[in-house]
């Protein structure tokens, strides 16, 4: 007897947490539920990328996602006003076109899924140095890309919230 | 049939390692709970001139374990309009972070649950899930004192963990390796990592004491202003498992990544003759560490949530970024990388030291002319 069974239990777990967790973000009505689930569905992934022998993707995604973005998250929704609204509206419309979509999306996964065989990964999960390497050598242009997409997310972010001080003063002033 | 460890089948070996190492680190837990909760008190006690507890037992030492019994004994409160999924979570999402981190703490040579080639990354990971339990807490328990609490825990503990992890990459710089157990082989002398490397020894340190929400940074539980903070609505063992396990488990946590990363782990004198030692060593020292954050803790005020953000912003990561930027450099140019990255590291830090005053002096002129300027009107008409 060996522990061969273990893999393949754990990713059942892990993808049923995926799916359903992934699912009820979108359904539920509660949105601090629907953060906190969405902190599970990362929590999820980080559990296959480990599977997958990536632990360091893993460790970035636990540490990016659950401990910093959803935080963020509910830290907005606590200074949000908070009540059950009707989440039927959001929906009704968008179905129709939205099934389109996913359809169009989902039948070209699902067939690359079972008929796709990927080469082997180069550097493995846990070699930090061959994965840096890889990084800021071959994936360098995308890597900055991302950066500076970010870092435009950022300033963009600061000038849409930033107050203008001496105008709002004005208003004021004149009522 | 291979043979395992102590003759037995793998197949058995494996399991039963689980459930051992657990229940160890639930063991280490609880009772380092007891004792550094006794600690406190009685080392504040001393420090303030008074007895602490002395009435149970001989010196007081089983008062915190009829706490520990008062508290698994009471009733189990919940308040009204709390939200009673998140209010009963709060409690396992702070505990079960801290209690996987002590996976990768290596007690001694080869007392570790697992030796993780991330495990420095691992740790980080995980001290970033607790903030997640402590908002949820806040939110949950319907109480203004806890919102407060949460969010202003949510700002520190983000804040002050990029710093953290700004200290810890200068570590891994040096010693080439993310695991616990390579760098603590790679401090095998006398000369540790905080001799070579004392400046992100002491950002990690201010970093730990905010991560851990001790003072000076404990403002998400500050008493005099918020009650409790966020753990304000909870009682009983809930509270218990919130405040007394978590808490003393994670400055435990904090305190043994310190000894680790810049003490040597457990290198020290007899380690080779004798391997058990080493849990010795390790003790020691985490022990040592936690005492001067009680040391600090009935020393220092409290500070201002602006004063918190200010220090963190402008004084930890600039720092941090200067730090790195200095190792880096410095262990690119050298061969022999570790003497003159210590000298660089030691100008940084006396120099950092050095400025603070500066800064400090500055600061307080302006608000003086400041205070000076608004009461002159008031002098004038009388």
């Amino acid at each position: 007897m060996t522990f061969d069974f273990v893999e393949p239990v754990v990713f059942a777990v892990l993808s049923i947490g995926v799916i359903g967790a992934g699912a009820a973000v979108v359904l539920i009505n509660r949105i601090t539920a629907a953060a906190l689930l969405m902190a599970l569905t990362f929590l999820c992934m980080a559990g296959m990328f480990v599977l997958l022998g990536a632990e360091t993707i893993a460790a970035f995604q636990v540490l990016i996602y659950v401990g910093a973005i959803t935080v963020l998250i509910l830290y907005g929704v606590m200074f949000t006003k908070y009540g059950d609204r009707p989440y039927g509206l959001f929906f009704q419309r968008q179905t129709p076109l939205a099934a389109v979509f996913v359809f169009a999306l989902a039948v070209p996964v699902a067939y690359w899924a079972f008929f796709f065989t990927s080469p082997p990964p180069r550097p493995g999960g846990g070699d930090l140095p061959a994965l840096a390497t890889s990084v800021f050598t071959d994936y360098a242009f995308p890597f900055e890309v991302a950066s500076v997409l970010l870092l435009a997310a950022m300033v963009g972010a600061i000038v849409l919230t930033k107050r203008d001080e001496t105008h709002e003063f004005d208003e004021r002033r004149r009522r | 049939m291979p043979i395992g460890p102590f003759g037995l089948d793998p197949v058995i070996w494996a399991p039963l390692r689980l459930v051992v190492a657990v229940a160890l680190a639930l063991f280490l837990i609880l009772n380092g709970a007891l004792l550094q909760i006794y600690l406190e008190r009685k080392i504040q006690a001393m420090m303030q001139d008074r007895l602490g507890p002395y009435h149970v037992g001989p010196f007081g030492l089983l008062q915190t374990f009829a706490d520990a019994l008062k508290l698994i004994a009471k009733e189990d409160v919940r308040p009204k309009g709390t939200d009673s999924y998140f209010f009963l979570a709060a409690p396992a999402l702070v505990f079960c972070p801290m209690l996987a981190s002590w996976v990768v703490l290596p007690f001694a040579g080869d007392i570790v649950g697992a030796n993780l080639n991330i495990g420095l990354l691992y740790l980080t990971t995980l001290g970033s899930m607790t903030v997640l339990g402590i908002v949820v807490a806040g939110w949950a328990s319907n109480n203004k004192y806890a919102l407060v609490g949460g969010l202003r825990s949510a700002g520190q503990l983000i804040s002050y963990e990029i710093p953290q992890i700004l200290a810890l990459v200068s570590v891994v710089l040096v010693v080439g390796s993310l695991s616990m157990v390579d760098i603590t082989r790679s401090q095998a002398g006398p000369l540790v990592n905080v001799l070579i490397l004392p400046f992100s020894f002491v950002i990690y340190f201010i970093a730990a004491l905010a991560e851990t929400n001790r003072t000076p940074f404990d403002l998400p539980e500050a008493e005099s202003e918020l009650v409790a903070g966020w753990l304000t609505e909870y009682s009983g063992m809930r509270w218990g498992t919130m405040l007394a396990l978590s808490e003393y488990g994670n400055v435990t946590v904090v305190c043994g990544i310190l000894a680790t990363l810049w003490l040597g782990g457990w290198q020290g004198p007899g380690v080779d003759a004798l391997p058990l030692l080493g849990v010795v060593w390790f003790t020691l020292k985490v022990y040592a560490l936690i005492l001067v954050f009680m040391w600090i803790r009935a020393t220092l005020p409290r500070l201002r949530i602006d004063q918190l953000m200010s220090f963190c912003w402008k004084g930890l990561i600039p720092a941090a970024l200067v730090n790195i930027l200095v190792v880096a450099v410095l262990s690119l140019a050298f061969p022999d990388t570790r003497v003159p990255v210590a000298i660089g590291s030691w100008i940084l830090l006396i120099a950092f030291v050095a400025g603070l005053p500066l800064v400090q002096r500055r600061r307080l002129a302006g608000l003086r002319e400041r205070a000076r300027r608004s009461a002159l009107p008031v002098r004038a008409a009388s």
